[in-house]
């Protein structure tokens, strides 16, 4: 395999690591303003010191790789306008792609938040002027705070009267006024979980890129499909069947997938190892969703789960479809995972830590080395559920090998590193109402290519899967009319069984977006450089 | 071969705009106006032609060469470019153009060179090939079957789509009448029964049978 060295410790600790993996469990999300340039800089100075990048945590030692464990992350990325406040010239300004200066807000016609995902329905702060997101991670409630704490000292200590923490996002009983947006994993009988509010464990598969090591991530499954003879029809669960992808679908300033450099900011050292990022805080009626399935489940063949599970391909305990569709099997394999999950939060010293993530990923991998080509027609998982949808691993050849130059060349450049946690709490299964969902944020080279594609050709249309225009069952912006659901699903049928296929109907929209912006995340030097204003397009 | 792909034919023609103007309009302006106030979709006059898959006209001013170094070159007359995408024969469908859309052609061609004097679908096919240039690639978007049998097909899967949803899980008995229902009322295999009407760009609505929803063009 070729190899690309990284600087890791230039780079975002965001854009390579899922920070739950390791533990960090909580976040909160925060917004600033900046009212005065030079009192933003100076805010971002203060800050500097505080950003996790992407390097190990693996010692730190005098002579050793890596940092030490961190108490709490914290990452920070930019909007057109905070990006212009802070005095970022002209030139670099218009050198940004389209849709990162418009915004997610003016994009909205083509991410698909119409009805009730409607902007005018987003939580107030996201009307108002978001120029800095800073993200902050821990294993506890405590860190997190602390972190927090930290950051809005400097704005003291400095005497910054220049930069706000914007308020408005919702809180639990629907109050608008909370100054930062918190998020936990779910709880099951104590223990932490992966799952979000409909009781899917979500987040299971990132894209495995060049400069990625074994630690970072999974080849097998996270990958593009080898393009070398038939080696990418190969089975799934060796490595030799997938190649890491081109770093420049996600990092800015390295080769992408169509051997070109992406499209970024100037000069090149402002985009060299920065990322842009999709924030997205979605809301999930949980009453419908229970209801429907519930009511669904009646006259469905195989079950409740199996239905819940037909929706995404995936059980809700994670557990792809198509690679295991027993459901006893299933739960087995899901409670080692639970455990190992369970282990890397529970381990006190750093080399316990380590091992457990170690063992973490020996099982999760069972969770990513899978693709459909033994599922062409979908009979175990379907072509339209979400997670097939969302990463379609190679298989819109539809059965007709060498189709294409590699089996994945329509989707290895659709690829999004996901990260997020599930905010608030759905205490009663049968409401819609409340402040509950997941905030999930995409990172990619490309806002438009990747994370503006998938919603609204994968997610929101099913042309490319020949689905005609079934939207995701999960995810789509299904219309409502007279409080009833447009939305369809075909659960194809069994190649080995001879049932009949089944069809889905009246689905009504499950997901609401509350909000959301797209940020630029620059590296550390190119932070370093925002915050001395020195980047110099010339 | 050039111009066709199977059954289908890729037409194109540069029919030449006189080089004059009427009060104060240039020939070639008023024909783009006329173009771009034609009605679209089902209304469009093209929709009334049989077997069009699709169709387009524009105005060619001039032809611009983008490279290193750029060439143009400068026409003796703008252009009126006509191009339709059709299944079948080049003489039938132009006499099919003609005998169903005479007066929006009369309408459109009014300020090219010398088509005064046509006055019949057999003028009409004359100046047309006069004109036709040969169209050496072409991407066929359709099948190879004739716009009546396509607009049928897409009509009848998306109305059994629609039977299929309201009676998933309906006994064997109720099943079997609702169906043969069904057939009653789409006649699969004929064209002029139940169907899209052509240009149609949004589903219009599906009876499926008598006690379920709205209505479909008969």
């Amino acid at each position: 395999m070729e190899t690309l060295s990284l600087d890791l410790y230039d780079i975002q600790g965001n854009i390579m690591k899922n920070y739950a993996e390791s533990g960090f469990i909580k976040a909160r999300y925060l917004f600033f303003k900046i009212i005065n340039g030079s009192e933003g800089r100076c805010f971002i100075k203060g800050v500097l010191g505080y950003i996790t990048s992407a390097a190990p945590w693996t010692g730190g030692a005098e002579g050793s790789a890596g940092v030490p464990w961190p108490t709490a992350t914290t990452n920070i990325a930019f909007t057109y306008n905070g990006l212009k406040t802070l005095g970022i010239s002209v030139q670099t300004l218009q050198s940004f792609p389209d849709e990162f200066i418009i915004g997610m807000r003016g994009r909205r016609s083509i991410l698909g938040d119409n009805g009730s995902s409607d902007p005018e329905h987003w939580d107030p702060v996201f009307h108002k002027d978001i120029h800095i997101f800073i993200s902050i991670e821990g294993p506890t409630e405590k860190a997190v705070e602390d972190r927090y704490n930290k950051i809005m000292e400097v704005i003291a200590e400095h005497h910054i009267k220049g930069v706000e923490l914007l308020d408005g996002h919702r809180a639990e009983k629907g109050e608008a006024d909370k100054p930062y947006q918190d998020a936990s994993a779910l709880y099951e009988d104590g223990l932490p979980t992966a799952k979000e509010h409909f009781g899917y464990t979500d987040g299971i598969s990132n894209p495995f890129f060049k400069g990625m090591t074994a630690e970072m991530g999974e080849l097998a499954g996270g990958g593009k499909k080898n393009n070398k003879g038939t080696l990418g029809y190969g089975n799934p669960e060796l490595d030799s069947t997938w190649l890491p992808l081109e770093t420049g679908e996600f990092i800015l300033g390295h080769m992408d997938e169509a051997q070109e450099y992406p499209v970024g900011p100037m000069p090149p050292l402002m985009a060299k190892n920065g990322s842009f990022l999709a924030y997205r805080k979605l809301h999930e009626n949980v009453g419908k969703f229970n209801a429907y399935l519930d009511k669904t489940a009646e006259n469905f063949p195989g079950g409740k789960e199996l239905l819940a599970a037909k929706f995404v391909g995936r059980w809700r305990n994670g557990v792809p479809l198509t690679t295991f569709p027993n459901e006893t099997e299933a739960n087995a394999l899901s409670k080692q995972r639970h455990a190992a999950v369970a282990a890397i939060t529970l381990a006190t010293t750093d080399e316990d830590k380590i091992r457990a993530q170690e063992a973490f990923r020996l099982i999760n991998k069972k969770f990513q080395a899978f693709d459909y080509n033994q599922d062409i027609n979908g009979g175990r998982c379907p072509v339209g559920a979400h997670a097939r949808r969302a990463n379609p691993r190679g298989a819109l050849e539809f059965g007709h090998e060498k189709a294409f130059d590699t089996p994945s060349a329509v989707d290895n450049r659709r690829r999004l590193i996901r990260r997020g946690l599930p905010y608030g709490l759905a205490v009663d299964p049968s409401s819609n109402d409340g402040n509950h969902g997941t905030i999930i944020m995409t990172i990619h080279a490309s806002i438009k290519r990747q994370f503006e594609f998938v919603l609204q050709q994968w997610i929101n249309y099913g042309n490319d899967f020949k689905l005609a225009n079934d939207k995701d069952p999960l995810c789509g912006n299904h219309a409502e009319i007279e409080g009833k659901g447009d939305g369809r699903m075909v659960l194809q049928a069994g190649k080995v069984t001879d049932a009949p296929p089944y069809f889905l109907s009246d689905m009504p929209r499950f997901v609401e977006t509350r909000g959301g912006e797209y940020f630029f995340i620059p590296s550390l030097t190119a932070l370093r450089m925002i915050a001395d204003k020195i980047v110099d397009p010339t | 071969m050039p111009n066709i792909s199977g059954k289908a034919y890729a037409l194109t023609t540069f029919c030449p705009i006189k080089n004059g103007q009427q009060g104060g309009v240039s020939n070639g302006s008023m024909i783009r106006k006329k173009l771009q106030e034609l009605p679209v979709n089902s209304n469009s006059p093209m929709a009334a032609v049989p077997n069009t898959y699709l169709a387009r006209f524009y105005v060619l001013d001039n032809a611009i060469f983008q490279s290193y170094p750029n060439a143009l070159d400068t026409l003796q007359s703008k252009y009126l470019v006509f191009s339709s995408n059709f299944h079948g024969d080049l003489d039938a469908y132009l006499k099919g153009m003609w005998n169903n859309a005479s007066v929006t052609i009369k309408y459109i061609w009014a300020d090219c060179v010398g088509f005064e004097n046509v006055n019949s679908a057999d003028s009409f096919l004359a100046y047309i090939k006069k004109c036709q240039v040969y169209t050496t690639f072409f991407f066929n978007g359709s099948t190879d079957d004739s716009l009546q049998e396509q607009l049928k097909s897409l009509f009848l899967k998306q109305a059994f789509s629609e039977f299929v949803f309201k009676h998933q899980g309906a006994p064997a008995s109720q099943l079997l009448a609702d169906f043969k229902e069904f057939i009653a009322y789409s006649q699969p295999k004929v064209l002029a029964g139940p169907t899209w009407r052509a240009g149609a760009d949004e589903l219009e609505g599906i009876v499926i049978n008598k006690n379920l929803s709205t209505t479909a063009d008969t």
